[in-house]
């Protein structure tokens, strides 16, 4: 059996258990689930990790995020152990250099950790990529995005009492997990991990530092160009040249497109050429008046809100009745934080 | 019914805070013939503030040189090359933020 590391408290009742984390600061302010070491080492098991491995190094001050101490925290959101596995993935994406976790989990404009999750695993688990996406009251939805950030709570010091400096903050917090509605894409269109790289048939999380999203909805034509001319106008409240942004496209557009034989990289390419705000609008709007693209643009230059097409990540899901998009952009509009997409290892299947 | 009370044990998540393993570089006794590099964040301003006190320095010493450099991006560390340019270059190096 492995042996864990971690200090163990003993209490009377699994209540008296519940209260320990509050006091002890442990909680996002919803009770938790008492992290026995039985549990923990069914997690553990179930994933087939040592529990001393490093998952997660907090970049900066250098903290270590073991697989116990995910597994703890996993099981304090309310995860079962088919889950751990997809929580292991996305914290190994959140070490990626190009993620940025220090500065995308502490900064004052203050994003939240949006976990995409695509592959066989989603039905296996049980996941919600349908109606009511970002709503309360699927588990595997709930409890991963929910571990995600209490370990950023109880590991990595994003926390007011600590690190954190969010002014407003985010409720995503809580958690922002979401499955791809990968049987609603066109014809033609590849699950959002094949376009990364990964093989048609993998299970992978992708990891968005989310600011707060931005709803367009368009019930007018079926014309793949109305309905993006509305979200166009959406968007361009958004400061100009996003390096990266995403957007979650509901069943009924995207029949739209498939009718239409729109690819992705035609939406893409429209957005990036609807989406514009002349340049004395960016200028006076946004602090971006400094700096010396938009000082160089002349008033009426038409300064593009994607940095290029290829900047948008389109990503299916949501239910069925309504044309909608949720447009998401990313910390710092994509220049100080990528996502990142990685694997989901199952048990006997990760390289040794 | 009869309730019986089970004891829980359960396992502390946290992490503990690594000490910081940084040590405070020996201050110079002057600044007169060292060279001084100035670090701007990346914040608009950040470089207009360091400008200014390049200047007062160099009222106030025999500064042998200012080496200014922007890591160009407020949320990323400074890029490596940024970081041993200005470790080899200069005794003391001034950092700044701005808006």
């Amino acid at each position: 059996m492995a042996t864990l590391a971690s200090q163990q408290y003993t209490v009377e009742s699994p209540l008296e258990a519940i209260e320990l984390c509050y006091r002890m600061g442990w909680t996002d302010g919803l009770p938790v689930v008492p992290p026995s070491q039985q549990r923990v080492l069914q997690f553990l098991e179930h994933a087939g990790r040592e529990p001393s491995q490093p998952v997660l190094v907090e970049p900066v001050t250098g903290r270590i995020v073991t697989v116990e101490k995910a597994a703890i925290n996993a099981v304090m959101a309310g995860c079962l152990p088919e889950h751990f596995p997809v929580v292991l993935a996305a914290l190994e994406a959140m070490s990626d250099p190009d993620f940025n976790l220090h500065g995308a989990t502490l900064n004052t404009g203050g994003s939240a950790v949006m976990a995409v999750v695509n592959g066989p695993i989603v039905q296996r688990i049980g996941m919600n990529s349908g109606v009511a996406l970002f709503c309360p009251g699927n588990r595997a939805n709930a409890t991963i995005g929910r571990a995600l950030h209490l370990v950023l709570w109880n590991c990595t010091g994003n926390r007011p009492d600590e690190l954190d400096k969010t002014v407003m903050g985010h409720g995503g917090r809580y958690s922002m997990c979401i499955a791809e509605r990968e049987e609603a894409l066109p014809q033609g269109w590849q699950p959002f991990h094949v376009e990364r790289g990964l093989p048609a048939g993998s299970s992978a999380v992708t990891v968005f530092t989310a600011a707060h999203p931005l709803q367009a909805g368009y019930h007018g034509s079926p014309d793949p160009k109305e309905i993006l001319i509305n979200v166009a106008d959406t968007m361009t409240v958004l400061p100009p040249w996003n390096q990266e942004l995403l957007m979650v496209v509901s069943p009924e557009i995207l029949r739209h497109f498939d009718k239409a034989r729109w690819s992705k990289a035609d939406v893409g390419e429209f957005l990036f050429q609807e989406a514009r705000r002349p340049g004395y609008a960016v200028r006076r709007a946004h602090k971006f008046r400094y700096s010396y693209h938009a000082q160089a643009a002349g008033d009426q230059d038409m300064l593009p809100v994607l940095d290029r097409p290829e900047a948008l990540d389109i990503v299916a899901g949501g239910g069925e009745g309504g044309a909608f998009v949720l447009v998401v952009a990313l910390y710092g509009n994509g220049i100080h934080s990528r996502s990142i997409t990685r694997e989901v290892q199952l048990k006997g299947t990760q390289e040794v | 019914m009869v309730i019986v009370a089970r004891s829980v044990t359960i396992l502390d998540p946290t992490v503990e805070a690594i000490p910081s393993g940084t040590l405070i570089a020996r201050r110079p006794d002057t600044l007169n013939g060292v060279t001084v590099g100035l670090l701007a964040n990346g914040k608009p301003n950040s470089d207009k503030l360091l400008d200014f006190v390049g200047q007062l320095l160099q009222q106030r010493y025999q500064i042998s040189a200012l080496v200014a450099r922007n890591k160009g991006n407020a949320s990323r560390p400074a890029p490596a090359p940024i970081v041993d340019e200005l470790a080899r270059q200069c005794g003391v190096v001034i950092t700044a933020t701005g808006d």
